[in-house]
Protein backbone atom coordinates (compact mmCIF):
# COMPACT_ATOMS: atom_id res chain seq x y z
CA UNK A 1 0.00 0.00 0.00
CA UNK A 2 1.36 3.42 -0.88
CA UNK A 3 1.55 6.25 1.60
CA UNK A 4 -1.16 8.88 1.07
CA UNK A 5 0.07 11.59 -1.25
CA UNK A 6 1.54 14.61 0.48
CA UNK A 7 -0.87 17.48 0.52
CA UNK A 8 -1.10 20.60 2.58
CA UNK A 9 -1.64 19.51 6.12
CA UNK A 10 -2.69 21.68 9.02
CA UNK A 11 0.19 22.71 11.28
CA UNK A 12 -0.90 20.71 14.28
CA UNK A 13 -0.71 17.15 15.51
CA UNK A 14 -3.64 15.69 13.64
CA UNK A 15 -3.70 13.11 10.91
CA UNK A 16 -6.25 13.36 8.13
CA UNK A 17 -8.00 10.16 7.17
CA UNK A 18 -9.85 9.65 3.94
CA UNK A 19 -11.89 6.48 3.93
CA UNK A 20 -12.81 4.54 0.77
CA UNK A 21 -16.28 6.12 0.85
CA UNK A 22 -14.57 9.53 0.80
CA UNK A 23 -15.42 10.37 4.35
CA UNK A 24 -12.72 12.66 5.65
CA UNK A 25 -11.94 13.24 9.26
CA UNK A 26 -9.03 14.09 11.49
CA UNK A 27 -7.51 12.15 14.33
CA UNK A 28 -5.47 13.91 16.97
CA UNK A 29 -2.15 12.02 17.15
CA UNK A 30 -0.90 10.96 20.58
CA UNK A 31 2.35 12.51 21.73
CA UNK A 32 5.21 10.83 23.58
CA UNK A 33 4.21 12.00 27.09
CA UNK A 34 0.80 10.42 26.94
CA UNK A 35 2.17 7.23 25.47
CA UNK A 36 4.83 6.98 28.15
CA UNK A 37 2.14 7.14 30.85
CA UNK A 38 0.10 4.46 29.07
CA UNK A 39 3.23 2.34 28.78
CA UNK A 40 3.95 2.74 32.49
CA UNK A 41 0.41 1.63 33.38
CA UNK A 42 0.77 -1.44 31.19
CA UNK A 43 4.15 -2.15 32.74
CA UNK A 44 2.64 -2.06 36.22
CA UNK A 45 -0.19 -4.33 35.14
CA UNK A 46 2.27 -6.82 33.65
CA UNK A 47 4.20 -6.76 36.90
CA UNK A 48 1.02 -7.40 38.87
CA UNK A 49 0.03 -10.33 36.65
CA UNK A 50 3.49 -11.85 37.03
CA UNK A 51 3.26 -11.41 40.79
CA UNK A 52 -0.08 -13.20 40.93
CA UNK A 53 1.29 -16.12 38.96
CA UNK A 54 4.44 -16.19 41.09
CA UNK A 55 2.29 -16.45 44.22
CA UNK A 56 0.23 -19.24 42.66
CA UNK A 57 3.43 -21.05 41.68
CA UNK A 58 4.98 -20.74 45.14
CA UNK A 59 1.77 -21.78 46.89
CA UNK A 60 1.52 -24.74 44.51
CA UNK A 61 5.12 -25.64 45.24
CA UNK A 62 4.50 -25.49 49.00
CA UNK A 63 1.29 -27.48 48.80
CA UNK A 64 2.42 -30.27 46.53
CA UNK A 65 6.10 -30.36 47.31
CA UNK A 66 9.42 -30.04 45.55
CA UNK A 67 8.41 -32.20 42.62
CA UNK A 68 6.57 -29.28 41.03
CA UNK A 69 9.17 -26.58 41.72
CA UNK A 70 10.80 -27.12 38.34
CA UNK A 71 7.40 -27.25 36.71
CA UNK A 72 6.35 -23.99 38.32
CA UNK A 73 9.64 -22.31 37.35
CA UNK A 74 9.07 -23.36 33.77
CA UNK A 75 5.48 -22.17 34.01
CA UNK A 76 6.57 -18.77 35.35
CA UNK A 77 9.16 -18.36 32.61
CA UNK A 78 6.51 -19.10 29.99
CA UNK A 79 4.22 -16.50 31.61
CA UNK A 80 7.11 -14.02 31.59
CA UNK A 81 7.69 -14.77 27.93
CA UNK A 82 4.01 -14.22 27.12
CA UNK A 83 3.98 -10.95 29.05
CA UNK A 84 7.12 -9.73 27.28
CA UNK A 85 6.21 -10.58 23.72
CA UNK A 86 2.48 -11.29 23.69
CA UNK A 87 0.86 -8.82 26.09
CA UNK A 88 0.49 -5.94 23.65
CA UNK A 89 -0.55 -7.99 20.65
CA UNK A 90 -3.14 -9.96 22.63
CA UNK A 91 -4.78 -6.80 23.95
CA UNK A 92 -4.53 -4.82 20.75
CA UNK A 93 -6.19 -7.59 18.78
CA UNK A 94 -8.87 -8.32 21.36
CA UNK A 95 -9.64 -4.68 22.09
CA UNK A 96 -9.34 -3.08 18.66
CA UNK A 97 -5.99 -1.34 19.13
CA UNK A 98 -6.06 -0.75 22.84
CA UNK A 99 -4.27 -2.12 25.87
CA UNK A 100 -5.55 -1.33 29.38
CA UNK A 101 -2.96 1.46 29.65
CA UNK A 102 -3.99 2.92 26.31
CA UNK A 103 -7.65 2.66 27.22
CA UNK A 104 -7.09 4.53 30.46
CA UNK A 105 -5.53 7.39 28.49
CA UNK A 106 -8.01 7.29 25.60
CA UNK A 107 -5.41 6.05 23.14
CA UNK A 108 -5.95 3.68 20.24
CA UNK A 109 -3.65 2.20 17.64
CA UNK A 110 -4.94 2.44 14.08
CA UNK A 111 -3.27 2.08 10.71
CA UNK A 112 -2.02 5.25 9.02
CA UNK A 113 -5.07 4.97 6.78
CA UNK A 114 -7.34 5.05 9.81
CA UNK A 115 -8.33 1.40 9.61
CA UNK A 116 -8.44 -0.81 12.65
CA UNK A 117 -5.19 -2.69 12.93
CA UNK A 118 -4.93 -6.38 12.10
CA UNK A 119 -3.03 -9.05 13.99
CA UNK A 120 -0.01 -8.90 11.68
CA UNK A 121 0.33 -5.12 12.14
CA UNK A 122 0.08 -5.46 15.87
CA UNK A 123 2.60 -8.30 16.03
CA UNK A 124 5.10 -6.36 13.93
CA UNK A 125 4.82 -3.05 15.79
CA UNK A 126 5.24 -4.79 19.12
CA UNK A 127 8.17 -6.98 18.05
CA UNK A 128 9.98 -3.85 16.99
CA UNK A 129 9.89 -2.69 20.62
CA UNK A 130 13.13 -4.67 20.84
CA UNK A 131 14.70 -2.11 18.48
CA UNK A 132 12.83 0.96 19.77
CA UNK A 133 13.88 0.15 23.32
CA UNK A 134 17.60 0.34 22.50
CA UNK A 135 19.98 1.26 23.99
CA UNK A 136 17.68 1.65 26.98
CA UNK A 137 14.39 3.23 27.97
CA UNK A 138 12.97 3.47 24.41
CA UNK A 139 15.64 6.01 23.44
CA UNK A 140 15.56 5.05 19.76
CA UNK A 141 11.76 5.10 19.75
CA UNK A 142 11.61 8.58 21.28
CA UNK A 143 14.10 9.97 18.77
CA UNK A 144 12.09 8.44 15.92
CA UNK A 145 8.90 9.96 17.35
CA UNK A 146 10.48 13.38 17.63
CA UNK A 147 11.38 13.31 13.95
CA UNK A 148 8.02 12.09 12.68
CA UNK A 149 4.99 14.30 12.13
CA UNK A 150 2.69 11.58 13.43
CA UNK A 151 4.87 10.65 16.43
CA UNK A 152 5.53 7.16 15.17
CA UNK A 153 8.23 4.99 16.67
CA UNK A 154 10.11 2.52 14.45
CA UNK A 155 7.59 -0.23 15.17
CA UNK A 156 4.74 2.01 14.00
CA UNK A 157 6.62 2.85 10.81
CA UNK A 158 7.29 -0.77 9.92
CA UNK A 159 3.73 -1.85 10.70
CA UNK A 160 2.13 1.26 9.15
CA UNK A 161 0.35 2.25 12.33
CA UNK A 162 -0.04 5.31 14.52
CA UNK A 163 -1.43 5.99 17.97
CA UNK A 164 -4.36 8.40 18.17
CA UNK A 165 -6.22 10.15 20.96
CA UNK A 166 -9.88 9.29 21.27
CA UNK A 167 -11.20 11.56 23.97
CA UNK A 168 -14.94 11.97 24.14
CA UNK A 169 -16.02 15.51 23.59
CA UNK A 170 -19.25 17.40 24.07
CA UNK A 171 -21.29 19.19 21.44
CA UNK A 172 -20.62 22.92 21.39
CA UNK A 173 -23.23 24.74 23.43
CA UNK A 174 -25.50 27.44 22.10
CA UNK A 175 -24.02 30.86 21.90
CA UNK A 176 -25.24 33.22 24.62
CA UNK A 177 -24.33 36.82 25.10
CA UNK A 178 -23.43 37.73 28.64
CA UNK A 179 -24.72 40.12 29.94
CA UNK A 180 -27.78 40.02 27.60
CA UNK A 181 -28.07 43.03 25.29
CA UNK A 182 -30.14 45.85 26.82
CA UNK A 183 -32.97 47.42 24.74
CA UNK A 184 -30.97 50.65 24.75
CA UNK A 185 -27.96 48.96 23.20
CA UNK A 186 -30.10 47.21 20.59
CA UNK A 187 -31.91 50.42 19.75
CA UNK A 188 -28.62 52.06 18.83
CA UNK A 189 -28.04 49.48 16.08
CA UNK A 190 -29.49 49.77 12.56
CA UNK A 191 -32.49 47.51 11.81
CA UNK A 192 -30.84 45.93 8.77
CA UNK A 193 -27.14 45.33 9.25
CA UNK A 194 -24.91 46.24 6.33
CA UNK A 195 -22.89 43.06 6.86
CA UNK A 196 -22.18 40.21 4.46
CA UNK A 197 -22.72 36.54 5.36
CA UNK A 198 -18.98 35.98 5.60
CA UNK A 199 -18.63 38.89 7.97
CA UNK A 200 -21.39 37.56 10.21
CA UNK A 201 -19.77 34.14 10.18
CA UNK A 202 -16.43 35.63 11.19
CA UNK A 203 -18.12 37.45 14.06
CA UNK A 204 -19.75 34.23 15.24
CA UNK A 205 -16.44 32.34 15.10
CA UNK A 206 -14.84 35.08 17.15
CA UNK A 207 -17.61 35.06 19.79
CA UNK A 208 -17.40 31.29 20.13
CA UNK A 209 -13.67 31.34 20.65
CA UNK A 210 -13.86 34.26 23.07
CA UNK A 211 -14.07 32.00 26.13
CA UNK A 212 -10.65 30.55 25.41
CA UNK A 213 -8.91 33.88 24.91
CA UNK A 214 -7.44 36.22 27.47
CA UNK A 215 -9.15 39.65 27.82
CA UNK A 216 -6.20 41.42 26.18
CA UNK A 217 -6.12 39.07 23.20
CA UNK A 218 -9.90 39.28 22.92
CA UNK A 219 -9.80 43.06 22.75
CA UNK A 220 -6.86 42.97 20.33
CA UNK A 221 -8.73 40.72 17.88
CA UNK A 222 -12.02 42.59 18.19
CA UNK A 223 -10.28 45.92 17.68
CA UNK A 224 -9.09 44.75 14.27
CA UNK A 225 -12.57 44.72 12.76
CA UNK A 226 -15.02 46.46 15.12
CA UNK A 227 -13.93 50.03 14.20
CA UNK A 228 -14.52 49.22 10.51
CA UNK A 229 -18.07 48.07 11.21
CA UNK A 230 -18.66 51.01 13.56
CA UNK A 231 -17.66 53.59 10.97
CA UNK A 232 -19.65 51.79 8.27
CA UNK A 233 -22.78 52.08 10.43
CA UNK A 234 -22.00 55.43 11.97
CA UNK A 235 -21.81 54.02 15.50
CA UNK A 236 -19.64 55.01 18.43
CA UNK A 237 -17.21 52.23 19.30
CA UNK A 238 -16.42 52.08 23.01
CA UNK A 239 -15.97 48.35 23.54
CA UNK A 240 -14.99 46.43 20.40
CA UNK A 241 -15.84 42.95 21.71
CA UNK A 242 -19.20 44.14 23.03
CA UNK A 243 -20.02 45.76 19.71
CA UNK A 244 -19.39 42.49 17.89
CA UNK A 245 -21.59 40.63 20.36
CA UNK A 246 -24.40 43.14 19.82
CA UNK A 247 -24.11 42.87 16.04
CA UNK A 248 -24.41 39.11 16.34
CA UNK A 249 -27.45 39.44 18.61
CA UNK A 250 -29.19 41.70 16.12
CA UNK A 251 -28.36 39.37 13.22
CA UNK A 252 -29.76 36.29 14.95
CA UNK A 253 -32.78 38.28 16.11
CA UNK A 254 -33.57 39.12 12.49
CA UNK A 255 -33.03 35.54 11.38
CA UNK A 256 -35.38 34.15 13.98
CA UNK A 257 -38.17 36.65 14.52
CA UNK A 258 -39.79 36.06 17.92
CA UNK B 1 -26.96 30.52 5.40
CA UNK B 2 -27.27 28.65 8.69
CA UNK B 3 -25.46 29.56 11.83
CA UNK B 4 -23.64 27.07 14.02
CA UNK B 5 -26.47 27.01 16.55
CA UNK B 6 -28.94 26.13 13.83
CA UNK B 7 -26.72 23.38 12.46
CA UNK B 8 -26.34 21.90 15.94
CA UNK B 9 -30.07 22.18 16.61
CA UNK B 10 -30.90 20.42 13.35
CA UNK B 11 -28.35 17.64 13.56
CA UNK B 12 -27.71 17.06 17.23
CA UNK B 13 -30.34 14.32 17.59
CA UNK B 14 -28.68 12.28 14.85
CA UNK B 15 -25.23 12.76 16.39
CA UNK B 16 -26.49 11.63 19.79
CA UNK B 17 -28.09 8.58 18.24
CA UNK B 18 -24.87 7.61 16.48
CA UNK B 19 -22.95 8.18 19.69
CA UNK B 20 -25.24 5.82 21.58
CA UNK B 21 -24.96 3.16 18.88
CA UNK B 22 -21.18 3.46 18.81
CA UNK B 23 -20.71 3.32 22.57
CA UNK B 24 -23.20 0.47 22.99
CA UNK B 25 -20.75 -2.04 21.56
CA UNK B 26 -16.99 -2.15 21.12
CA UNK B 27 -17.61 -3.55 17.67
CA UNK B 28 -20.87 -3.18 15.86
CA UNK B 29 -21.20 -6.86 15.02
CA UNK B 30 -22.77 -7.18 18.45
CA UNK B 31 -25.71 -5.10 17.28
CA UNK B 32 -28.68 -6.28 15.23
CA UNK B 33 -28.97 -5.66 11.48
CA UNK B 34 -31.24 -2.59 11.52
CA UNK B 35 -29.02 -0.88 14.10
CA UNK B 36 -25.95 -1.47 11.97
CA UNK B 37 -27.50 -0.04 8.83
CA UNK B 38 -28.87 2.87 10.86
CA UNK B 39 -25.36 3.51 12.21
CA UNK B 40 -23.92 3.33 8.70
CA UNK B 41 -26.50 5.85 7.43
CA UNK B 42 -25.84 8.20 10.34
CA UNK B 43 -22.10 7.89 9.75
CA UNK B 44 -22.48 8.90 6.09
CA UNK B 45 -24.67 11.82 7.05
CA UNK B 46 -22.08 12.81 9.62
CA UNK B 47 -19.44 13.04 6.92
CA UNK B 48 -21.55 15.67 5.19
CA UNK B 49 -21.92 17.58 8.44
CA UNK B 50 -18.15 17.48 8.84
CA UNK B 51 -17.53 19.11 5.49
CA UNK B 52 -20.07 21.82 6.29
CA UNK B 53 -18.83 22.44 9.81
CA UNK B 54 -15.17 22.51 8.88
CA UNK B 55 -15.96 25.55 6.73
CA UNK B 56 -18.37 27.22 9.16
CA UNK B 57 -18.02 26.14 12.74
CA UNK B 58 -15.65 26.53 15.61
CA UNK B 59 -12.80 24.10 16.24
CA UNK B 60 -14.44 22.52 19.29
CA UNK B 61 -17.50 21.43 17.31
CA UNK B 62 -15.31 20.19 14.46
CA UNK B 63 -13.21 18.26 17.01
CA UNK B 64 -16.35 16.70 18.44
CA UNK B 65 -17.49 15.59 14.98
CA UNK B 66 -14.01 14.35 14.02
CA UNK B 67 -13.93 12.30 17.18
CA UNK B 68 -17.39 10.88 16.58
CA UNK B 69 -16.51 10.04 12.97
CA UNK B 70 -13.33 8.30 14.11
CA UNK B 71 -15.16 6.24 16.69
CA UNK B 72 -17.95 5.34 14.28
CA UNK B 73 -15.37 4.40 11.67
CA UNK B 74 -13.47 2.10 13.98
CA UNK B 75 -16.70 0.55 15.28
CA UNK B 76 -18.18 0.02 11.82
CA UNK B 77 -15.03 -1.52 10.43
CA UNK B 78 -14.09 -3.26 13.69
CA UNK B 79 -10.78 -5.10 13.83
CA UNK B 80 -10.65 -8.48 12.25
CA UNK B 81 -10.80 -10.82 15.16
CA UNK B 82 -8.09 -13.44 15.36
CA UNK B 83 -8.91 -16.11 12.83
CA UNK B 84 -7.48 -19.61 13.12
CA UNK B 85 -7.70 -20.46 9.38
CA UNK B 86 -5.49 -17.46 8.58
CA UNK B 87 -2.91 -18.78 11.01
CA UNK B 88 -3.21 -22.26 9.48
CA UNK B 89 -2.64 -20.98 5.96
CA UNK B 90 0.30 -18.97 7.22
CA UNK B 91 1.99 -22.18 8.32
CA UNK B 92 0.96 -24.35 5.38
CA UNK B 93 1.48 -21.77 2.67
CA UNK B 94 2.59 -18.22 3.39
CA UNK B 95 5.64 -18.91 5.55
CA UNK B 96 7.43 -21.40 3.25
CA UNK B 97 6.50 -19.24 0.25
CA UNK B 98 7.93 -16.13 1.83
CA UNK B 99 11.09 -18.06 2.65
CA UNK B 100 11.53 -19.29 -0.91
CA UNK B 101 10.89 -15.81 -2.21
CA UNK B 102 13.62 -14.49 0.07
CA UNK B 103 16.01 -17.39 -0.46
CA UNK B 104 18.96 -15.06 -1.02
CA UNK B 105 18.45 -13.41 2.37
CA UNK B 106 18.13 -16.83 3.95
CA UNK B 107 21.40 -17.91 2.32
CA UNK B 108 23.17 -14.75 3.48
CA UNK B 109 21.78 -15.14 6.97
CA UNK B 110 22.89 -18.78 7.09
CA UNK B 111 26.40 -17.80 6.02
CA UNK B 112 26.55 -15.01 8.60
CA UNK B 113 25.62 -17.54 11.26
CA UNK B 114 27.47 -20.70 10.20
CA UNK B 115 30.84 -19.20 9.24
CA UNK B 116 31.41 -17.55 12.65
CA UNK B 117 30.10 -20.74 14.22
CA UNK B 118 32.73 -22.81 12.39
CA UNK B 119 35.42 -20.26 13.25
CA UNK B 120 34.33 -20.47 16.88
CA UNK B 121 34.61 -24.26 16.93
CA UNK B 122 38.02 -24.22 15.26
CA UNK B 123 39.34 -21.49 17.58
CA UNK B 124 38.10 -23.22 20.70
CA UNK B 125 39.51 -26.57 19.58
CA UNK B 126 42.88 -25.63 18.17
CA UNK B 127 43.91 -22.26 19.57
CA UNK B 128 44.70 -22.62 23.25
CA UNK B 129 42.80 -20.15 25.42
CA UNK B 130 41.08 -18.44 22.50
CA UNK B 131 37.63 -19.20 23.88
CA UNK B 132 38.45 -18.18 27.43
CA UNK B 133 39.81 -14.87 26.10
CA UNK B 134 36.42 -14.05 24.65
CA UNK B 135 33.83 -15.76 26.86
CA UNK B 136 33.93 -15.78 30.64
CA UNK B 137 35.84 -18.79 31.95
CA UNK B 138 33.22 -19.59 34.57
CA UNK B 139 30.47 -19.81 31.95
CA UNK B 140 32.58 -22.13 29.76
CA UNK B 141 33.43 -24.39 32.66
CA UNK B 142 29.79 -24.43 33.68
CA UNK B 143 28.88 -25.56 30.19
CA UNK B 144 31.56 -28.28 30.17
CA UNK B 145 30.38 -29.43 33.57
CA UNK B 146 26.77 -29.49 32.41
CA UNK B 147 27.57 -31.79 29.51
CA UNK B 148 30.08 -33.94 31.40
CA UNK B 149 27.43 -36.23 32.84
CA UNK B 150 25.72 -37.19 29.64
CA UNK B 151 22.05 -38.04 29.50
CA UNK B 152 21.97 -41.73 30.34
CA UNK B 153 19.71 -40.94 33.28
CA UNK B 154 17.57 -38.25 31.67
CA UNK B 155 17.07 -35.10 33.70
CA UNK B 156 13.81 -35.45 35.63
CA UNK B 157 10.49 -33.90 34.70
CA UNK B 158 10.69 -30.87 37.00
CA UNK B 159 14.06 -29.80 35.60
CA UNK B 160 12.79 -30.51 32.09
CA UNK B 161 9.83 -28.13 32.44
CA UNK B 162 11.96 -25.44 34.02
CA UNK B 163 14.45 -25.67 31.18
CA UNK B 164 11.71 -25.70 28.53
CA UNK B 165 10.39 -22.45 30.02
CA UNK B 166 13.90 -21.04 30.02
CA UNK B 167 14.45 -21.98 26.37
CA UNK B 168 11.14 -20.46 25.30
CA UNK B 169 11.95 -17.14 26.91
CA UNK B 170 15.64 -17.03 26.08
CA UNK B 171 15.73 -18.39 22.56
CA UNK B 172 12.62 -16.71 21.22
CA UNK B 173 13.99 -13.47 22.69
CA UNK B 174 17.29 -14.00 20.86
CA UNK B 175 15.51 -14.63 17.57
CA UNK B 176 13.12 -11.67 17.95
CA UNK B 177 15.98 -9.30 18.77
CA UNK B 178 17.94 -10.72 15.85
CA UNK B 179 15.00 -9.72 13.66
CA UNK B 180 13.99 -6.40 15.23
CA UNK B 181 17.45 -4.84 15.14
CA UNK B 182 17.41 -5.36 11.37
CA UNK B 183 15.56 -2.04 11.28
CA UNK B 184 18.98 -0.37 11.61
CA UNK B 185 19.66 -0.98 7.93
CA UNK B 186 20.19 -4.68 8.63
CA UNK B 187 23.24 -4.03 10.79
CA UNK B 188 21.66 -5.31 14.00
CA UNK B 189 20.74 -8.61 12.39
CA UNK B 190 24.25 -8.96 10.96
CA UNK B 191 25.69 -8.32 14.42
CA UNK B 192 23.42 -10.74 16.28
CA UNK B 193 23.87 -13.50 13.69
CA UNK B 194 27.66 -13.30 13.88
CA UNK B 195 27.62 -12.88 17.67
CA UNK B 196 25.31 -15.84 18.30
CA UNK B 197 27.11 -18.01 15.72
CA UNK B 198 30.49 -17.31 17.27
CA UNK B 199 29.12 -17.89 20.77
CA UNK B 200 27.47 -21.21 19.99
CA UNK B 201 30.53 -22.35 18.03
CA UNK B 202 32.92 -21.51 20.85
CA UNK B 203 30.85 -23.23 23.50
CA UNK B 204 30.53 -26.33 21.33
CA UNK B 205 34.25 -26.30 20.62
CA UNK B 206 35.13 -25.78 24.29
CA UNK B 207 32.91 -28.59 25.52
CA UNK B 208 34.30 -30.85 22.79
CA UNK B 209 37.86 -29.95 23.74
CA UNK B 210 36.99 -30.84 27.33
CA UNK B 211 36.09 -34.31 26.05
CA UNK B 212 32.30 -34.20 26.09
CA UNK B 213 31.70 -33.63 22.38
CA UNK B 214 29.52 -36.70 22.13
CA UNK B 215 27.21 -35.42 24.83
CA UNK B 216 26.72 -31.91 23.47
CA UNK B 217 26.28 -33.37 20.00
CA UNK B 218 23.48 -35.72 21.01
CA UNK B 219 21.93 -32.91 23.02
CA UNK B 220 21.93 -30.31 20.26
CA UNK B 221 21.08 -32.50 17.29
CA UNK B 222 17.42 -32.90 18.30
CA UNK B 223 16.27 -29.30 18.50
CA UNK B 224 19.03 -27.83 16.31
CA UNK B 225 17.12 -28.30 13.03
CA UNK B 226 14.31 -26.17 14.42
CA UNK B 227 16.07 -23.75 16.72
CA UNK B 228 19.14 -22.81 14.72
CA UNK B 229 17.12 -22.66 11.51
CA UNK B 230 14.54 -20.42 13.17
CA UNK B 231 17.22 -18.00 14.39
CA UNK B 232 18.60 -17.88 10.84
CA UNK B 233 15.07 -17.31 9.46
CA UNK B 234 14.51 -14.43 11.90
CA UNK B 235 17.88 -13.03 10.88
CA UNK B 236 16.85 -13.32 7.22
CA UNK B 237 13.67 -11.35 7.99
CA UNK B 238 15.79 -8.66 9.65
CA UNK B 239 18.13 -8.52 6.65
CA UNK B 240 15.12 -8.25 4.32
CA UNK B 241 13.82 -5.35 6.38
CA UNK B 242 17.21 -3.62 6.35
CA UNK B 243 17.59 -4.23 2.61
CA UNK B 244 14.23 -2.62 1.86
CA UNK B 245 15.46 0.52 3.63
CA UNK B 246 18.67 0.65 1.59
CA UNK B 247 17.45 -0.47 -1.85
CA UNK B 248 14.19 1.42 -2.21
CA UNK B 249 13.63 0.99 -5.97
CA UNK B 250 12.38 4.50 -6.36
CA UNK B 251 9.98 4.43 -3.42
CA UNK B 252 10.34 6.37 -0.25
CA UNK B 253 12.22 4.46 2.44
CA UNK B 254 9.02 4.07 4.38
CA UNK B 255 7.05 2.94 1.33
CA UNK B 256 9.70 0.40 0.50
CA UNK B 257 9.66 -0.84 4.09
CA UNK B 258 5.88 -1.20 4.00
CA UNK B 259 6.17 -3.15 0.77
CA UNK B 260 8.27 -5.76 2.54
CA UNK B 261 6.05 -5.94 5.63
CA UNK B 262 3.88 -8.96 4.64
CA UNK B 263 6.95 -11.08 3.88
CA UNK B 264 8.55 -9.99 7.13
CA UNK B 265 5.47 -10.91 9.18
CA UNK B 266 5.24 -14.34 7.56
CA UNK B 267 8.91 -15.06 8.17
CA UNK B 268 8.91 -13.92 11.79
CA UNK B 269 5.70 -15.68 12.78
CA UNK B 270 7.00 -18.85 11.11
CA UNK B 271 10.28 -18.53 13.00
CA UNK B 272 8.39 -17.99 16.27
CA UNK B 273 6.38 -21.19 15.77
CA UNK B 274 9.56 -23.13 14.99
CA UNK B 275 11.15 -21.78 18.15
CA UNK B 276 8.22 -22.88 20.29
CA UNK B 277 8.55 -26.36 18.78
CA UNK B 278 12.28 -26.26 19.40
CA UNK B 279 11.79 -25.26 23.05
CA UNK B 280 9.52 -28.23 23.63
CA UNK B 281 12.02 -30.60 22.03
CA UNK B 282 14.96 -28.99 23.83
CA UNK B 283 13.21 -29.22 27.15
CA UNK B 284 11.91 -32.75 26.95
CA UNK B 285 13.52 -34.78 24.16
CA UNK B 286 17.09 -33.49 23.88
CA UNK B 287 18.06 -34.29 27.50
CA UNK B 288 16.19 -37.60 27.52
CA UNK B 289 17.92 -40.92 28.09
CA UNK B 290 17.34 -42.17 24.53
CA UNK B 291 20.50 -43.78 23.11
CA UNK B 292 22.62 -41.54 20.86
CA UNK B 293 21.93 -43.46 17.62
CA UNK B 294 18.20 -42.92 18.11
CA UNK B 295 18.76 -39.21 18.78
CA UNK B 296 20.85 -38.85 15.64
CA UNK B 297 18.27 -40.74 13.60
CA UNK B 298 15.49 -38.49 14.89
CA UNK B 299 17.63 -35.42 14.20
CA UNK B 300 18.13 -36.55 10.62
CA UNK B 301 14.39 -37.05 10.27
CA UNK B 302 13.73 -33.57 11.70
CA UNK B 303 16.23 -32.01 9.30
CA UNK B 304 14.66 -33.74 6.33
CA UNK B 305 11.21 -32.63 7.48
CA UNK B 306 12.24 -29.00 7.80
CA UNK B 307 14.00 -29.09 4.43
CA UNK B 308 11.04 -30.71 2.71
CA UNK B 309 8.68 -28.22 4.35
CA UNK B 310 10.70 -25.23 3.17
CA UNK B 311 11.08 -26.65 -0.32
CA UNK B 312 7.61 -27.96 -1.04
CA UNK B 313 4.95 -26.61 1.34
CA UNK B 314 2.57 -24.13 -0.28
CA UNK B 315 3.61 -24.71 -3.86
CA UNK B 316 0.78 -24.38 -6.36
CA UNK B 317 -0.50 -27.71 -7.53
CA UNK B 318 0.08 -28.38 -11.22
CA UNK B 319 -3.05 -27.21 -13.01
CA UNK B 320 -4.84 -29.86 -15.02
CA UNK B 321 -5.99 -28.46 -18.35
Amino acid sequence: MAEPARRLQPIDTTAEIETPEHVRFHYPVAGPARRVVAWALDWLLRGAVLLVFAIIAVMGGLAIGDAVSGLSTGFLLVILFLLEWGYYTLWEVAWNGRTPGKRALDLRVVTVHGHPLRIGDSFLRNLLRAADFLPLGYAVGLVAMARDSRFRRLGDMVAGTMVIVEERRAVASTLRIDPPPTPKELASLPQRLPLSGDELEAIELFLRRKEGLGPAREEELAAMVAPLFASRMGLRNKDSARLLALLHARASERRRPL
Amino acid sequence: MRSQDEIVAARNADWRELETLVSRAEALHHLDGPSISRAAALYRALSGDLVLCRARCTPDLVAYLDNLAGRAHSALYGAEPFRLPAFGSLLTRDFPRALRKNASFFALSTALFLIPCAIGIVLALFVPDAASQILPRSMLDGMADMYSKGFDEGRGEGADSAMAGFYVRNNVGIAFRCFATGIFFGLGSVFYLIYNGLNIGMVTGWVTAAGFGRNIGTFMCGHGPFELTAIVVAGAAGLRMGHSLVVTQGRTRLGSLRESAPDIVHLVVGAAVMLLLAAGIEGFWSPSAAPPPVKWAVATLFSLLVTAYFLFAGRERARTP
